[in-house]
């Protein structure tokens, strides 16, 4: 008996194959080649009639393997007979599974580099050929085959089809064979000599059946109705019981594309083997590529072959034959993979670089895109390869405990923005706020909260963990959900409740380590401000009381002015609803508030000094005139105007009008000798003040009643220099102003007729005094731009006056009335019509018109 | 918080940023944070031909602590929130002093 069992005489001592046929029930197996043939035949298949696919001669023998028969597997395998350690030279699949990475990557690459060749790896054909070599460098921890020590043991396939496809002869046959017969010897003698033997043989009937006529092989198929008509009559015998393996079962669907695609050269390779006696075998041609060598090269061997070894020496024959198929790799490719993880990625690459058959079939593009697709996909894979290296490292819990102290980090971090209501980030972040709210909606988000921040991240992660489909682990994952969130919200409290601890001193140092946030970043320097300083200060008071007018003080008051005004604010803000009768505290919270503003405004109005006392003939101007002369002094007074009541506004109006001649832009604005117009300072205070002051005014002075604008015209004429406020622009404003609301009111007939004799005479005595300046009341140059003020100033006075003052009027501004007619014809149209608007406004409150005057 | 406050409301401005190297960039104003840190988009350095190893930048993060100046577009600031919003800052400021 041989090492192996197997039947060791070879093909040339062994009786012909025609006559050993009888022994299996599967008499001609091309028959049922013939019959693929035939259904490819009627496909349209376009390959040559004559090539007969090696795959086509596979006979199905090898199902009829027995399992039962491994009563030698011990004499084989020398287990538990005290025999010595087999060694480890038939772990071909601890060897292979070793450098299968590199395997795959090399096809990897080497397919990429050359996508037209059969997929050739060098190196994969080495360390296949050679695998006396990479037991020697590789040393394997097991031999393998303790596994097979248990008889129910269905070995894990590992379908590496790198070691099926990939061969290449590297070297001419016969050292080919040397190494093989070198390897046989010291492994596998007897298997080896059985492969060439089985070729001999399978191609001797290849010889002998290539020759069936079409009738023939009708009449084979005729024979043989029962093959069920799904199935390719390739591979298995009707008679065969069951399939006894999972390995003969995946052989027995060979696809018909394994048939379509096997390309002639492999064909034309069979039986140039096939031709020459067996003895021949060991010359063929080393020209002829041999993709599917059956080499005797051990590590070829499936496992199953190695398990199934001691069958029967005359069963041998064949069945090896069938045991390592040409299209072995087809079919072996089709096995499903174990699923091993390192596998799964090689084995997207399987149909490419095992079967570069394929390949070649296809067009050039499809070629291209379907090995660029391969590219893709093993990059794929290889990425998720390393990354998977990490994968189980952390249990989610170890994940959560993470994220947790992350989320408290967070919180820490961030302070107690958590707590910050409206109020405190308008006390933060005032301006911006604010800003958005007056420019439009807010360009990005001004303030996330922690609170959605913390949850948005735990929802994320929640998706992230559910993502995963198992619902065990969805649980688990909603679960610690749930618990962090939890967790975060104690974190947020404890971080609300806590006072912030801007120093940490750790225990025996000797240092503090203090550290800030983003809104309280950690201060350089700590100054402590002392006591006494407060003290220091309070000397200075009285003198700052004391002197109401110096510069210093007035711009102190208007700075509580103006803090007194954001308290008045922020109380409108504030304004609770109006109180419901039925709701005491309501009706208490409304009273307290009112309360607040009323004393806020009594504040105000403190502040504003506007009750100062007036003292006459003092070079001090009064604190509210000097309040005005500040550029924010002015800005204030629209805003003052929106919290005092009416009796207040007419104090303040008759503030400024009693000082109307003090009034900085009143008194600055006069022209010095030789000044055409003041200086841009003093133009730049009365821009100002006409538009901040002069529309709060003239607001109030629009509703005011009929009485108070006479009294303020009498002090107009009695307290100022009337000739010299009409020659300022906000002076005349101030008398157009009211000379145009007692007009309004003469013409809704709301005077009394006494009042309008006491307005008359006061109009009469301001008409008087006036009369001789008209003429200098206006800008000096008549090119000096804006005199539109001063035009609607003589419209408010001509209307008012009786047709003898109208006559007096147009002659005393009759030259410029002329001037600015000529003047504006030098003008280009848009400002000519401009001007002469202007003139028109008064020369229509006197019944003319510019066009009169051609 | 003012000045970060205020530097918010003219992200998406064009604003010019002097730094205490001289070197003066011009660009839309992309963020800023409570360093005033910047982020610059658009980038345009001004005397490029002093510092030629800029043309290719197009955008940039400033460190705040290198700004010299900003120049801000005028008509972004509204001057009189600016005022009171600063007497805001300074109230705090009194408030946390104490």
């Amino acid at each position: 008996m041989s090492f192996f069992g197997f039947d060791t005489t070879l093909p040339r001592d062994r009786a012909a194959p025609s006559e050993r046929r009888g022994i299996f029930e599967t008499p001609d197996p091309f028959a049922e080649v013939a019959r693929a043939r035939l259904v490819q035949g009627f496909r349209g298949g376009d390959e040559d009639d004559d090539a007969i696919d090696f795959e086509d001669t596979y006979d199905g023998l090898g199902d009829q393997l027995d399992d039962d028969q491994d009563a030698f597997n011990d004499d084989t395998f020398g287990d538990d007979l005290g025999a010595p350690p087999v060694g480890k030279d038939f772990d071909f699949f601890g060897k292979t599974a070793q450098v299968a990475d590199a395997i795959g990557e090399e096809q990897i690459r080497y397919s990429l580099q050359k996508p037209r060749a059969p997929a050739v790896a060098p190196v994969t054909a080495d360390i296949i050929a050679d695998p006396a070599v990479s037991a020697a460098a590789v040393q394997p921890k097991r031999t393998g085959y303790e596994k097979y020590s248990d008889p129910g043991y269905i070995p894990d396939l590992q379908a590496k089809s790198s070691v099926w496809g990939v061969q290449k002869k590297p070297e001419p046959t016969p050292m080919m064979i040397a190494q093989a017969q070198a390897q046989a010897q010291a492994q596998a003698h007897a298997q080896a000599q059985a492969q060439a033997q089985a070729q001999a043989q399978a191609q001797a009937q290849a010889r002998a059946k290539k020759m069936l006529s079409l009738e023939e092989v009708e009449a084979q198929l005729r024979r043989y109705p029962s093959s069920l008509p799904g199935q390719i009559p390739v591979s298995l015998p009707q008679s065969m019981p069951e399939p006894s393996h999972p390995l003969q079962r995946a052989q027995m669907p060979p696809l018909p594309e394994g048939f379509a695609q096997l390309p002639p050269e492999l064909l034309h390779a069979q039986f140039a083997k096939g031709v020459p006696p067996p003895a021949q075998l060991l010359h063929q041609p080393p020209m002829v590529p041999d993709p599917y060598p059956l080499a005797p090269h051990a590590p070829n061997m499936p496992m199953h072959l190695l398990q199934n070894a001691n069958l029967p020496p005359q069963h041998m024959g064949p069945p090896q034959r069938q045991m390592i198929p040409p299209g072995g790799p087809q079919a072996q490719q089709q096995q499903p993979p174990p699923p091993s993880q390192s596998m799964r990625a090689n084995n997207a690459q399987l149909p490419v670089i095992t079967n570069p058959q394929q390949l070649m079939h296809l067009s050039e593009e499809q070629r291209v895109a379907y090995l660029m697709e391969d590219a893709k996909r093993a990059k794929r894979n290889h990425k998720i390869f390393l990354l998977s290296k990490g994968n189980g490292l952390m249990t989610p819990q170890d994940k959560n405990f993470i994220t947790r102290i992350q989320l408290q980090q967070l919180v820490a971090a961030a302070g107690n923005v958590v707590d910050t209501d409206s109020e405190a980030v308008l006390a933060e972040d005032f301006y911006y706020q604010v800003y958005s709210q007056i420019r439009g909606a807010p360009r990005q988000h001004p303030h996330q909260p922690l609170g959605h921040f913390a949850q948005t991240y735990l929802l994320q992660t929640g998706n992230r963990l559910g993502g995963h489909g198992n619902r065990r682990q969805f649980q688990n994952a909603d679960n610690h959900m749930q618990r962090m969130q939890q967790q975060v919200q104690r974190a947020v409290e404890a971080a609300k409740a806590k006072p912030k601890n801007k120093q940490l001193i750790i225990e025996g140092s000797l240092g503090k380590i203090s550290f800030g946030n983003a809104k309280a970043p950690k201060p350089m320097l700590n100054l402590k401000r002392p006591e006494s300083s407060e003290g220091g200060k309070l000397p200075k008071k009285p003198q700052t009381d004391l002197s109401l007018s110096d510069r210093k003080s007035i711009l102190t008051n208007i700075e509580g002015v103006y803090s007194t005004l954001m308290e008045m604010e922020d109380m409108e803000r504030t304004m609770p609803p109006p109180p419901d009768e039925n709701d005491p505290e309501a009706i208490q919270k409304h009273m307290e508030w009112r309360q607040n503003v009323r004393s806020l405004n009594q504040k105000l109005w403190r502040e504003l000094k506007v009750m100062e006392p007036i003292v006459p003939n003092t070079n001090t101007p009064h604190p509210f005139i000097a309040f005005l002369s500040y550029p924010k002094g002015k800005k204030a007074i629209p805003r003052i105007f929106r919290h005092i009541d009416q009796e207040q506004r007419v104090t303040i109006l008759t503030m400024i009008v009693v000082h109307l001649d003090t009034l900085d832009v009143v008194r600055r604005a006069q022209l010095m000798p030789g000044e055409t117009q003041p200086s841009p300072v003093v133009r730049e205070a009365i821009d100002l003040f006409s538009q901040t002051v002069m529309p709060s005014l003239l607001g109030y002075v629009n509703e005011a009643p009929f009485n108070i604008i006479i009294g303020l015209l009498g002090l107009v004429i009695a307290q100022t220099h009337v000739q010299l406020v009409a020659k300022t622009r906000i002076g005349l404003g101030i008398l157009t102003m009211l000379l145009s609301r007692a007009e309004i009111v003469k013409e809704a007939d709301q005077a009394s007729e006494r009042d309008w004799q006491q307005w008359v005479e006061k109009f009469n005595v301001l008409f008087d005094t006036l009369e001789p300046t008209f003429a200098d009341i206006f800008p000096s140059s008549i090119n000096a731009g804006d005199d539109m003020y001063v035009w609607q100033f003589l419209a408010a006075v001509g209307i008012g006056a009786s047709p003898d003052q109208q006559q007096r009027l147009v002659i005393a501004v009759k030259d410029r009335v002329m001037e600015t007619v000529t003047y504006s014809k030098t003008l280009p149209a848009d400002m000519a019509s401009q001007r002469l608007g202007n003139v028109n406004l008064f020369m229509r409150a006197i019944g003319l018109d510019v066009e009169l005057l051609g | 918080m003012l000045f970060f406050s205020f530097f918010k409301t003219l992200t998406n401005q064009t604003v010019t940023i002097e730094l205490k190297n001289d070197i003066r960039i011009r660009g839309t104003l992309k963020s800023v944070d409570q360093y005033l840190n910047i982020k610059l988009d658009n980038v345009d350095v001004l005397d490029l031909d002093k510092y030629p190893h800029l043309s290719s930048v197009k955008n940039m993060f400033i460190r705040g602590s290198v700004v010299r100046y900003v120049m801000l577009p005028r008509s972004e600031v509204d001057i009189g929130l600016l005022e009171d919003a600063t007497r805001r800052e300074a109230a705090n400021q009194a408030g946390k002093a104490k």
